[in-house]
């Protein structure tokens, strides 16, 4: 059950190139929250009126110095909201609605490997996902694409905790020159059973998706959208979705029937 | 200390406090049952009934603008059967007034709707959306046009016994006129104001943020319009009018209260909190304790002005 509860920033890490780490202790939300899960996240008083949706990155236990109960939330300075929350220091009060939405799916069938999608700060949940993939006894890998060295957030802490990590960003300051799209078929043509966890920009998630889709292989993708309230009333964060059935598709809310979504149940 | 009476008749609906949520901000109430009582209410609207379900605008719908967000989600609703047969069993459980928003893109659509709520039980009143700015037909196109609101009010008014609400648009010249046609064709109570057609420029992409072009600003940006709107209006019409735009807290809702209003709608802040319309009734308790007042109803309409002040 969400519950919209006053906290207060713990930590507010700042990791380079305007991506931030913030922390706040919230024990229930922290107990029942699950990878892929979000918070309505509001400052008291602030100039900004609506709060700003965020996954979950840490679970308790995913990042080894975090205080038990408390939920960490991974973050790029794009616009007012986050710029503000990223001037935000210890103690100072927060409004965290959540957890909301729906998460991954971590049933992962034995031999099934677990591949992780991310286009930068497309990253955030997947630390909680590795960390809730690695308590059922598997490492994910991954392949961790952005437009540039710096936009890779976590990366050394993805490189410790995943199985493998393939790096591939536009301006070939880091891995390899170009998409994630290139890495990915390439690990795939050799790779046996293998579900995928995408997260990161639209045009990404659809070719991934698309790859996902001509392989056979089950992918869940993670969506961003623009929110009013993140509990499903405002209708402002729909998505184009097969969920109807056939014919026309339907719009469904990112907030309430996602955040994760089964790749082939969206429109693209 | 005695406990103040917050109780209010808008017309021929009784709510136990003059604070309703409003339509297209509080899903089919349902939603809200994690986080508050329904009961703590004065009334619940919901989402905009069409005769069939309706699948909504494309996406981008919305966007955060200065104190305030545009949206156009293009009445998305699960259509008038579904709320009957679905939502409304289960909202009857909670002792709370539940009006039906209903909408059309013709006369005959918005009789059929008013019609099937009004067979429904546990409905307690019908607002009719005439002001929606994010639909191709329907919504605006009446309720910016005197001839065809007339038309729609009236018809609508022949099809219920249940008290009527006209929920008018903002997007006109003089917004008393549209209340007049709506008080002669019988509406009980007018309700006012929906939103603001505006738009949003993406300068990067040099399009429009939003899919639909414009969309319907709300939020506090609107509420020194809306209070003036609810001030013309109440002093130009003799049915109740329920005031709305931008009430965050129980001091936005006086300021209607004060210029006019008989009853409150609480919009855009549930979205931010989803308690706040509790938040307001509490707070409209609290203001009238520490004034010595004993009823909400002896505020309405007593804004004093020019030498009136000062005496």
């Amino acid at each position: 059950m969400p519950q919209d509860l006053p906290a207060a920033v713990a930590r507010n890490l700042d990791l380079g190139h305007g991506h931030f780490l913030l922390e706040f202790f919230a024990p229930q939300a922290a107990a029942e929250m699950v990878p892929g899960q979000f918070f309505m996240i509001g400052i008291p008083g602030a100039e900004v009126l609506l709060r700003r949706p965020f996954s979950v990155c840490g679970l308790p236990g995913t990042f080894a110095d975090a205080p038990e109960g408390s939920v960490q939330v991974l973050y790029k300075v794009v616009g007012r909201g986050t710029a503000l929350l990223s001037s935000l220091r210890p103690g100072a009060p927060l409004t965290a609605l959540g957890p909301l939405g729906r998460g991954f799916d971590l049933e992962v069938a034995s031999g099934v490997r677990p591949l992780l999608v991310a286009g930068g700060i497309g990253s955030a949940p997947f630390p909680a996902l590795a960390a809730g993939l690695a308590a059922r006894g598997t490492r994910p890998a991954l392949v961790y694409g952005a437009r540039s060295a710096g936009d890779l957030p976590l990366l050394d802490w993805f490189r410790e905790r995943c199985d493998a990590v393939t790096v591939a960003t536009e301006d070939g300051s880091l891995g390899r020159r170009g998409l994630v799209t290139e890495p990915l078929e390439d690990l795939l043509a050799g790779a046996g059973a293998t579900r995928i966890y995408g997260c990161g920009p639209s045009p990404m998630l659809r070719a991934v998706a698309a790859i996902a889709r001509s392989r056979g292989i089950p992918c869940e993708v993670s969506l961003e959208a623009h929110m009013a309230c993140g509990f499903g009333v405002c209708l402002g964060c729909v998505v184009a979705t097969h969920a109807g059935g056939g014919g026309k598709p339907v719009y469904e809310r990112v907030c309430v029937e996602g955040p994760v979504m089964p790749a082939e149940r969206i429109a693209w | 200390m005695v406990t103040p009476d917050l109780s209010v008749a808008v017309g021929p609906l009784r709510l136990k406090n003059p604070v309703l949520t409003a339509s297209g901000t509080f899903g089919y109430g349902l939603e809200f049952l994690p986080f508050l009582d329904l009961a703590d209410l004065g009334g619940i609207v919901v989402k905009g009934l069409s005769p069939r379900p309706r699948r909504g605008n494309p996406p981008e719908r919305i966007v955060e603008t200065p104190a305030g967000m545009l949206n156009a989600i293009g009445l998305q609703n699960v259509g008038v059967d579904a709320f009957v047969a679905e939502k409304l069993p289960a909202l009857r459980k909670h002792d709370v007034a539940v009006v039906a928003n209903v909408f059309g893109e013709t006369v005959a659509e918005y009789v059929e709707v008013c019609e099937k709520l009004d067979s429904a039980a546990g409905l307690s009143a019908i607002e009719l959306n005439v002001s929606c700015p994010n639909v191709e037909s329907g919504g605006m196109a009446f309720g910016s046009d005197p001839a065809a609101l007339a038309r729609v009010t009236r018809a609508c008014r022949d099809a219920t016994r249940l008290p009527l609400i006209v929920k008018l648009s903002p997007n006109v010249t003089d917004i008393r006129e549209t209340a007049r046609v709506a008080e002669a064709e019988g509406s009980d109570a007018v309700s006012l104001v929906n939103t603001y057609v505006g738009m949003a420029v993406d300068v990067d992409r040099r399009r429009p943020v939003l899919a639909n072009v414009s969309g319907g600003l709300s939020g506090p940006a609107i509420r020194p319009l809306a209070v003036w709107a609810t001030w013309q209006v109440s002093r130009a019409v003799k049915i109740p009018v329920i005031g709305m735009g931008g009430i965050m807290a129980a001091r936005d809702a006086l300021e209607f209260i004060l210029a006019g209003a008989t009853a409150v709608q609480v919009g855009t802040a549930n979205f931010i909190h989803p308690d706040a319309a509790v938040g307001v009734a509490r707070g409209l308790a609290a203001y009238l304790s520490e004034h010595g007042i004993g009823t909400v109803r002896e505020l309405v309409g007593t804004l004093r002005t020019g030498r009136e002040a000062e005496r």
